[in-house]
This record gives C-alpha cells, structure tokens and sequence, in this order.
C-alpha cells in the first residue's frame, strides 16, 4: 500500500502529459478529441488520488461525456484538411518560447513554494462539505451560474440559428468580398 | 501510505496548462484552439483540488471553484462551437489565420 499511491500518480502523470501532447501533436483532428477525453479520463483518475471522488464523477459526466461530445459535433460540421504547416519554427516560434519561458519562470518557483499542511483532512466523503458549501456561503455564485448557463444556451442556438426563408433577401453579395 | 507530495500535483497542473498555451499558439484550426484551451481549464482544475484537499487554509473553498470552472467551461465549449459554426457558415474556413476580416 505504501507504493501504490506514487506509483498511480506515475502511472496518470504519464498519460495526462502524453494525452495532451497528443492533443497539440496529432495530425488528424478527430485523433486530438478523443486523446483530449482520455487525458480528462486519467485527470479524474487524480482527483481520486486526491481524495476526491464528487469532483472525479462531475468530471467524467461533464468533461469525457458533454464537453467531448460537443468538440466531436463541430468536428464533424466543420471540414477537415490535413495540417499544411510545420507545428514548429513558425516564424513565431522565437516570440512565443520567449515568453512561454518568462511565464513559466515565475511558475515554477510560486509552485515549489507550497507544502502540505501538517494535519489533513481524511481521504474520500468530499460530497457533504462541498454540498454544504456551495448551497451556504457560495449560494448566490451558484445562483448567477445558472443564468450564465441558460444565457450560454440561448446565445448558442441565436449563433447557429439559420435566416427563416421567408424573409426578404439579402443584399446581393459585395464582388470585392474574397470567398 | 506515503501520500505524493503537492508540488507534484502542482507540477502536472503547469506543464498540462502550458502544453494547451502551447496548443493555442501554434495550432490553426479553431476546433483544436478549443480543445487546447480546455486543457488549460482542466489542468488549472487539478491546482484547485491539490490546493483544497492539501493546504489547510484552503478547505472547500477549491472544490467550489472547481464546480464553477466546469459551469464555465461548459459555457464557453457551447459558445466557442457557435461562434465557430457561424464563421464558417461566412466563410467556408476554420483556420484562425484565413478568418483576417477585422485584420487593420
């Protein structure tokens, strides 16, 4: 038992930063969605390790089942051409690595500050202090991220929505526009 | 049992968050930008819950952030694919740097 924990946070470090590694790397685009749903998978594997196993089960319901199947719908609607650039020595490349390493410094030195507390809380049965702490001190936060999810909703299906044939038609289309 | 130091789960979160920077910056196609940035989100997800469950201060203050980063990401997924689908109902193109309309 004493072994096991290092050895599955080895275990899902490695397939997290493999996954999205994958996710940037890959070639084709369907091949990037799923490797992203298996680095959520393996992301809720952690929060077991952490203990806790509420915010794993929203994360395999909303993460793997939703959100990875809303990413497939606009695979699917959108064409798909095979990459025609080089990922790297774009003539960003020396911009961008400079300040991703300006970025990360700070990081890096901020996250090797903290230590863990001295007491911790016992592993496992998260649900009850979560519940009770979003329905008290966070409920008015709660409140205002429903209307943010049905203004989300509403927005979405205004975006998408298509011109009814009935209307008159539209301007005819400016020659100088490049299609 | 030992329990994995909270560096190590801190250090995860950053190289998963500035793998997804990385992803936004050099990829083109407006679905992958999505995902990149997705991973971002999740990988700021795992400092929330490091933090809560190891930093006494913390308490559950982390794991309600992190039910609040979900609402928002799933917001944004929806938004983001809207937004995409309607460029591409204009313009027959999901790469970022084809869609230059507003380009001074």
């Amino acid at each position: 038992m004493d072994v096991l924990g290092p050895i599955l946070f080895a275990f899902l470090t490695l397939m997290i930063v493999g996954g999205g590694l994958g996710v940037v790397l890959a070639g084709r685009i369907t091949t990037s969605a799923l490797l992203m749903a298996f680095t959520f998978l393996n992301m809720a594997g952690m929060f077991v390790l952490l203990g806790s196993e509420t915010i794993a089960a929203f994360q395999v319901l909303i993460y793997v089942g939703a959100i990875t199947v809303l990413i497939l719908y606009g695979v699917m609607f959108t064409p798909q051409t095979p990459r025609a650039y080089g990922l790297f020595f774009q003539k960003q490349t020396p911009w961008g690595a400079l300040v991703a390493a300006l970025a990360a410094l700070p990081v890096i030195v901020v996250a090797f500050s903290f230590h863990d507390a001295a007491s911790l809380p016992a592993p496992g049965g998260d649900l009850n202090a979560l519940a009770t702490a979003v329905f008290t001190s966070f409920a008015f936060p709660f409140e205002v991220a429903s209307v943010l999810l049905l203004s989300a909703m509403v927005g979405a299906i205004v975006l998408v929505k298509r011109e009814p044939a009935s209307r008159p038609p539209a301007a005819p289309p400016d020659p100088e526009r490049p299609v | 049992m030992t329990l994995v130091p909270l560096p190590a789960f801190i250090a995860v979160s950053a190289t998963l968050f500035f793998i997804g920077v990385a992803g936004v910056l050099v990829r083109r196609n407006a679905v992958v930008i999505l995902m990149s940035v997705e991973l971002m989100l999740n990988a700021t997800n795992l400092a929330f819950v490091a933090f809560s469950r190891r930093l006494a201060v913390a308490g559950e203050r982390g794991s309600v952030f992190v039910v609040f980063v979900f609402v928002v990401a799933a917001a944004e997924v929806a938004v983001g694919l809207a937004i995409i689908l309607a460029a591409y109902r204009n313009r027959p193109t999901v790469d970022v740097d084809q869609l230059d309309e507003m380009k001074g």
